[in-house]
Formats: structure tokens, sequence, C-alpha cells
């Protein structure tokens, strides 16, 4: 088909490419993507309180009467899980006296929601209660799409009262605060699951440790011993282990906390993965890379495999997945293990907590009050104690301690990490964090590659910072 | 008022007959009219309008050509650009003119067309870095990453297809089976089959890749958790004196696994409607041939691949608007590890619309990517269409 000519035609433009190619391209690349990248990040540093004002004209609630609405809730739960929310739901609809009957419609994953979500924002389509993570949250605010549950929490007649906020956990409870937003409530947290350090601990006690490491320095040392000692009950033919790290935005978070920093600048409403704590905690986990004490994870719940099979001494991931632990550790290499705090230079552990809350999105006063007292019936504590057991989360008041003894017995990893609620802090709720989610994980690859830490988490700065004002220029607009 | 004659009468009638003719016809394809009207063109326009206007979960209004401006970064970029691209098809006309050319003209053509080429090569060379300097990275850095996604899937695919096609078009046994195990790549669900690839290409020195490898005396490779190129891999830093770097160190190693991926999924659609070309091509061809003594790789290079040409231009045109495209299989196999390296425009789009929620923006770099395929799309007509024999 193609004639000899063609060919040599080709072959001509490949040639004349590179000759010119060769001077131009790259400084001048070089020059403008630095200031280029600089000019956002100043921008970002404007605080964005200003523009937040406008959300909600003020509503008599009091004088709201609930009685008689149907409240539709989207969620994403499904199998246990959802059978256990259908029957909270079946349960409200009983026995509530305003008469409010709640749908609940699964509506796909998280993502699926969100794209959903975007579609019907502020239309007669939109769900009465939405599943939403902090900063698809954010975004919908952009769009003044929810409301601001303040004054429906602190409601005298509809509220909770000092007593019961104060039984929420305070990490827990803040976390749907939005500063970019002037501290609007966007959210209420049904549950919550938080960052934990899985070990073996017959393997640590076979290398010599009483216990799971406290500070960064023990965990190297045991995560480096473990790859030169096997451990005695390990199976399959993967190599033996120190620590294997999913790069995961949530990760880096968790160890910036660990080192006793944090990945945001509350006052300043500033990304600050450039930090000194973030530095350190980046420059340790290249340091296990470089000396051959830790891996990536290769496969998606590769870490779980591994560590269920007695190959791997540590991973970090989150707390719901302790059921899927304990059932590879049964199948696998069946030893001993809990969870614990990631190792920490603090005082005190600082844990990263997450997960989805519940909004309310603009509909009519009465649905919205009706899907309030749902939330409030949904984060009771008996109700809480049910949901926690059923679906592993933790449930979000500390006072659903006392009803769920049995089940602490029955689960002592989830009693471990109920432990450490106390010490929970978040990462940001602000819009677009999803798109510094994917960016950040990219360069902490990097960083484990072996790139420098501090330019490379500079110029992860800068562009969160970037993304960030992008995102807060919609919102002052 | 006088009387009509016969012949005006029948024009007349005739023009009537044609009226209503035209109607019907009209009536008749107002249905495929409506929906290609509704689900074609509207989103495309749709999309445009969208584009012009700053958009970010809701429209908060009309902001021109910015969008477009934030995603090139310099008009003066952008256009250089495209003159460099123009250079290069007007270099193959005069390249073209200087072969049919038999005297001194045809020389001297050649020697221009070395020029205009070096032209091009400096206007698009000048282009890219003032817009990579003013534009968007993420972007702009997808546009060749999406490029060699194309250009390493399409050739290849069809080449193995086509010899895979040329095989079981022989009187083989199983023939029929051959033809559906090839297919299955094809109709089974690509999510299914990128995760399934995800493992065998992962970098555990176990993975299936890397054990082959090992047969052959290679050591283990990161595949999609790998972003240094491939000729970095194989070559070093540099190969014969020339530095590897940027566009010309070749894709990486991660990408090159989800070509891989690519070739293997459609690899099977290609053979199949090669089979159906090859069953088009008269048997007495070959049979003159063979009597005038042409072997088994004449009759291939003479007969089957000229008379296929019409099937693989459309199969190359096919192949390569579904390359600038390709979004879910690519999704599901990057990796962080890969470090931006396998993320095509597609990718770039969606991360732009669904995670940063910037509607406008998105739309404006759909259009974009639109008005690419479209110029590929022209200039693979023009230059390969005129190249197809149809017998």
């Amino acid at each position: 088909m193609f004639h000899k000519r063609t060919w040599l035609f080709a072959l001509l433009i490949i040639t004349a490419l590179l000759l010119a190619a060769c001077p131009a391209a790259q400084p001048a690349a070089q020059t403008g993507g630095e200031s280029a990248a600089e000019a956002p990040a100043q921008e970002a540093a404007a605080p964005a309180q200003e523009g937040a004002g406008e959300a909600t004209a003020e509503v008599d609630w009091e004088n709201v009467d609930p009685s008689g609405q149907t409240v539709t809730f989207w969620y994403q739960h499904t199998q246990e899980r959802e059978e256990a929310l259908q029957q909270i739901i079946a349960d409200f609809n009983e026995t509530n006296e305003w008469g409010i009957t709640v749908v609940g419609e699964y509506q796909g994953g998280y993502g699926d929601i969100f794209n959903k979500m975007l579609n019907v924002l502020n239309t007669s389509e939109a769900p009465n209660l939405v599943v939403a993570y902090q900063n698809q949250a954010a975004t919908y605010q952009l769009a003044n799409g929810l409301i601001d549950m303040n004054p429906l929490v602190n409601s005298p007649k509809w509220g909770l009262s000092e007593e019961e906020q104060a039984d929420f956990f305070p990490g827990f409870f803040n976390s749907d605060i939005f500063p970019s937003f002037g501290n609007q409530r966007l959210g209420f947290p049904p549950n919550r699951s938080m960052e934990v350090m899985y070990y073996n601990l017959d393997w640590l006690q076979e290398l010599g440790f009483d216990g799971p490491p406290q500070t960064p320095e023990e965990f190297k040392e045991a995560a480096c011993r473990a790859v030169e000692q096997p451990f005695s009950k390990g199976v399959g033919d993967a190599p033996s282990m120190g620590y294997q790290l999913s790069v995961d935005a949530s990760r880096f978070a968790s160890w910036t906390f660990a080192f006793g920093g944090d990945i945001f600048d509350y006052e300043n409403n500033r990304f600050t993965y450039d930090s000194e704590a973030a530095q350190a905690a980046m420059t340790f986990l290249q340091g296990l890379f470089n000396e051959g004490c830790a891996t990536l994870v290769a496969e998606q719940y590769g870490d779980q495999t591994d560590f269920g099979n007695g190959r791997l001494l540590f991973t970090v991931g989150s707390s719901s997945g302790l059921p899927f632990y304990r059932s590879v550790v049964d199948e696998g290499a069946q030893f001993n293990w809990s969870v614990g705090p990631l190792p920490h230079t603090t005082p005190d552990p600082v844990m990263n907590i997450y997960g989805a809350s519940v909004s309310i999105p603009r509909t009519t006063h009465e649905q919205e009050l009706a899907a309030w007292l749902f939330v409030k019936y949904y984060t009771s504590p008996e109700v809480q104690a049910t949901w926690a057991k059923a679906s592993n989360y933790f449930p979000v008041r500390q006072s659903v301690a006392e009803s769920m003894a049995d089940y602490f017995e029955a689960e002592p990893a989830y009693k471990a990490a109920f432990d450490l609620l106390p010490y929970g802090v978040s990462e940001p709720p602000v819009p677009g964090y999803d798109f510094v989610r994917d960016m950040i994980e990219q360069k902490m690859a990097a960083i484990m590659d072996g790139a420098d830490v501090a330019a490379t988490l500079a110029e992860a700065n800068e562009e969160a910072n970037a993304i960030l004002a992008e995102q807060m220029e919609g919102l002052q607009q | 008022m006088a009387a009509l004659s016969a012949t005006e009468i029948r024009a007349r009638r005739r023009r009537r007959i044609d009226w209503r003719e035209q109607l019907t016809g009209y009536l008749f394809i107002f249905p495929a009219f409506f929906l290609v009207a509704f689900f074609g063109i509207f989103p495309i326009g749709y999309a445009f309008y969208m584009s012009l206007r700053r958009w970010r979960v809701v429209d908060r209004g009309f902001v021109g050509l910015a969008n477009y401006e934030k995603a090139i970064g310099d008009w003066m970029g952008g256009l250089l650009f495209v003159v460099g691209l123009l250079l290069i098809i007007g270099a193959y006309y005069v390249w073209v003119l200087a072969f049919e050319s038999q005297n001194n003209r045809g020389l001297a053509g050649k020697a221009t067309v070395a020029l205009i080429l070096l032209g091009s090569g400096v206007f698009i060379n000048l282009g890219w870095s003032r817009m990579m300097a003013a534009g968007d990275p993420a972007f702009l850095e997808s546009l060749p990453i999406t490029l060699y996604y194309a250009v390493g899937s399409v050739p290849v695919q069809l080449a193995i297809a086509l010899v895979l096609a040329y095989i079981l078009f022989q009187k083989i046994r199983g023939q029929e089976f051959f033809r559906m195990i090839f297919f299955l790549p094809y109709i089974t669900p690509v999510i299914a089959t990128a995760l399934v690839f995800r493992t065998i290409f992962s970098p555990r020195p176990t993975s299936l890749a890397n054990r082959f490898l090992e047969i052959v005396g290679i050591e283990a490779q990161r595949w999609l958790f790998e972003p240094k190129p491939v000729l970095q891999l194989i070559f070093g830093d540099t190969l014969l004196g020339w530095k590897l770097q940027g566009f010309w160190a070749g894709p990486s190693l991660a990408l090159v696994s989800i070509i891989l991926f690519g070739i293997w999924t459609y690899v099977g659609y290609n053979t199949v409607i090669f089979l159906a070309g090859l069953g088009n091509i008269p048997s007495t061809l070959y049979e003159a041939a063979e009597i005038d003594g042409a072997n088994q790789w004449q009759l291939f290079r003479y007969i089957t691949v000229p008379l296929l040409s019409p099937v693989t231009f459309y199969l190359s045109l096919v192949g390569f608007i579904g390359t600038f495209k390709a979004f879910n299989h690519i999704y599901v196999l990057q990796v962080p590890s890969a470090q931006n390296t396998v993320q095509t425009t597609s990718v770039a789009i969606f991360n732009t619309f669904f995670k940063a929620s910037q509607f406008g923006y998105a739309t404006a770099e759909a259009m974009l990517l639109f008005a690419i395929i479209l110029f590929l799309t022209f200039v693979q007509t023009k230059i390969f269409g005129e190249r197809v024999f149809y017998g």
C-alpha cells in the first residue's frame, strides 16, 4: 500500500522534527513552566470566606412543620449494610411522631451518586438526603445546593442539646464544618473509619519486639528486620516484606499527621503539602524504600493478601477493612494480629479519620426538616450501636461504647481501633480535593521512586493550591 | 386566463409528483434525522456552547474563548503549531510532484521539501514550546501521550490482524473456532479484562509478564508502574550520542503495557473485518498469478495487500479515531506510580469534568480533541485515501 516515497517522506519528517527540536524545546518549557506555576499559587493564598455568606437566608425552623413529609435518601451501601440501613429506616418510619416516611434508595457508589447529584442539584429531582464526602459536599455548595445544618443542629426544638453534642467524638462532629464556606455545616456524620496500622504480632515477637512500634525508628527497624527474617508461619512464594505502601492521598495525610503536621492550613485556607512534617514523613518513607524495607502495593488489596499469608509485617489502611483482614489471616497463615496507631513523633497519636457524611440538599423547608429529624434518629446512641455492629464502621458517639461491650469482646482489633478515636483528625473538606488527591498520589509515587522530597512537595503544594484557588474562584463569584 | 398547453400541464403534474416524492422521502428520513440531530448533533452543539462559558457545577456566564486559551495557553503558539502541521501536508504534495517529475525540477522539488519540513519542524517546536509555557500542562502533555497510544496501537493491530486473517483464510481445520477465539477479547467486558491485565503486568517478580521475561533471560520490569520511557529502559540515557529525553524518549513502559492491552483487544475485531475483505477478492486473480509462477509471498504482497487496502484504510481510520477517544481500559489500568505518563486526553478531560468539576473548561478540551481528530481524519483521508486501490 505504501510507496517507497511515502516511507522516505516519513523519515524526512522525523529527521526534520528532530533537528528542529534540538535547540529550543527544553529551556523554553522550563522557564515558562516555573512562572506559570507560581502565579496561581499566589492567588490561592487569599482566604475564601468572603464569598461564603450568601448561602442561606434565615429560616424560622421552630415554626416549620415536618408532618407527613416523604424523604428520599440516596446512599451507596449494599448487602448487609443496606439491609441494616433499611431496617433503621423502617423503624424510623414506624415510630416517628410526625408521620415522616423515609425512602432509602441505593444509587450506586460514591462516584455515581456524585455524578447524579451534579445533574439534579437545585431541581425537584434532587433527593432530600444524600451520602457525600466532604469534598463532594463542598462541590455541591459551589452551586449553593445544600443547606447549612447548623441552625437545625442547634435548634432548641429540633436540634441536639449541648450534652448530646458533646457526646459526639469531636473529630467526627467537626469534620463537616467548612471553613471555606463561612463555617457552614454541610453534612452530618453517621459513621466514620480510621487509618490504622495492621501488624503481625507473632512475627514481631519472632523479630524480638514485645509489641507494635511506637516511633518511626522502631517501625523501620522492625520492617527492615522482617525482610531478612521471614515469618516462620508464612505461606506462598511472595518475598518477605516489612511494609507495603499504597500510594494514596489519605496515606500521605496519615503519615504527615503522625509526624506532627497537617496537609492544610485552615486559617489561611491553603494546602501545606510542603510543610516540615510532610517532608519528614516522605523522607522517612523514601528511606524505607531506599533500604529495601518497603515496597509498593502492586495489586488492588495485594497488601491484604500478603499480610494474610504472613509475608508482610505492616500495612496501613482503613479500619473498615478489619473483617477482610480477619478473613485473609484465617484463610492464610493464621497468626495473632491487631491494629494500632501509625508510629508517630508526637506525644499522642494523631489518627486520620474519614468517611462520608449525609448532606441535606435544598428542597422545601418541611422536607429539609424532616430529613434532619431522620439524621438525628440515625445518629442516636441506640441506632448507632446497631449500625456500627452491622456495618463495622465506627459509631460517632462516645456513649455507644457502653452498648458495644459484646462486640468489642468478639472483635478485639475493632476495640483497639475504637480506643484511638479521640485522637482523630480529618483531611480538608475543600472542593476539588479529588483532583488534588490524584496529583499528590503521583508526587508520592515519584518520591518513592527517588525524586527529591523538598522539590517535589513544593511543586505539589503549588499545584494543589492552584487547584484550590480555581475552585474557590467559583465560590467567590 | 389563457388555457395551459398540454406540455405545461404535464410539467406541472411532474413537479407536483416530484414535490410529493421529495416530501415522502423527507418523511422517511425524518425519524433517523431526528435521532441523529437530537442525540448526535445537539450534544456537540451544546458542548460547544458550554465550552464558551464559565461552567463550574453551575453556569456562571459567557467567557468567550477563555477556556480554549487556558488549554493551549498561547494563541500565537497554537497558530505556529498548526502552520507547522499544514507545512507538512504542503511538503507532502510538493514531494509527490517532485517524484512525478523526471527532470531537474524534481531534484529541486525534493530539496524544497526538505527545507519546508525543516521549517515545519521549527514552527511545530516553537509553537509547542510557547503553548507549554503558558497552557495547561495536564491537557497539553496528554496529547503526545495520546499520539503514542494511537501510533503504537493501530499499525501493530492492523499488521497482526492482517497476518491472522490471511492464515485463517487458508483451508485450515477449526477455522470457526479460531475466529471465535480471536474475537473473544473484543466482546469480553473491557473492565474485566483490564483488571486481569493489571495482574498480568503487575510489578511483582512473580507476575505472569515477569515470569515470561525470566524465561527469556530479561530482568523483571515494573510494567504498569514504570514511568520511564521504554527507549531509556532499553538503551539508557543516550542513544548514538543523542540524549534520550522528552517526546523522543518514547512512551513509558506503563503506556506500552496499556498499548499491548489495546492491541490484544482489537486484533480479533480487525481480523474478522479483514476476513470479510479477503472473501471479496476474486479467486481467479490468485489462480492467474499462480499460473504465472507467483509464490505465496508474492500473492500476499501484490494481490492480497492492495485489494485489501479499502478495508485497511477503513480500519486504520476507525482505529485512529477510536484510540484518540479511548478511555475505559486506560482509566482502569492507570496507577499513580505511572506518574501522568498514561494520561491520555480522554482521561485528562474526564478528570477535569468529574474531579475538578470544571464543566466549561472540560468541554473546551473535548472540543479541541474533536478538532484534532477531525484534522487527523482529514489528513488520513487525503493522503492515505488516495492510495487505496478499489480494484
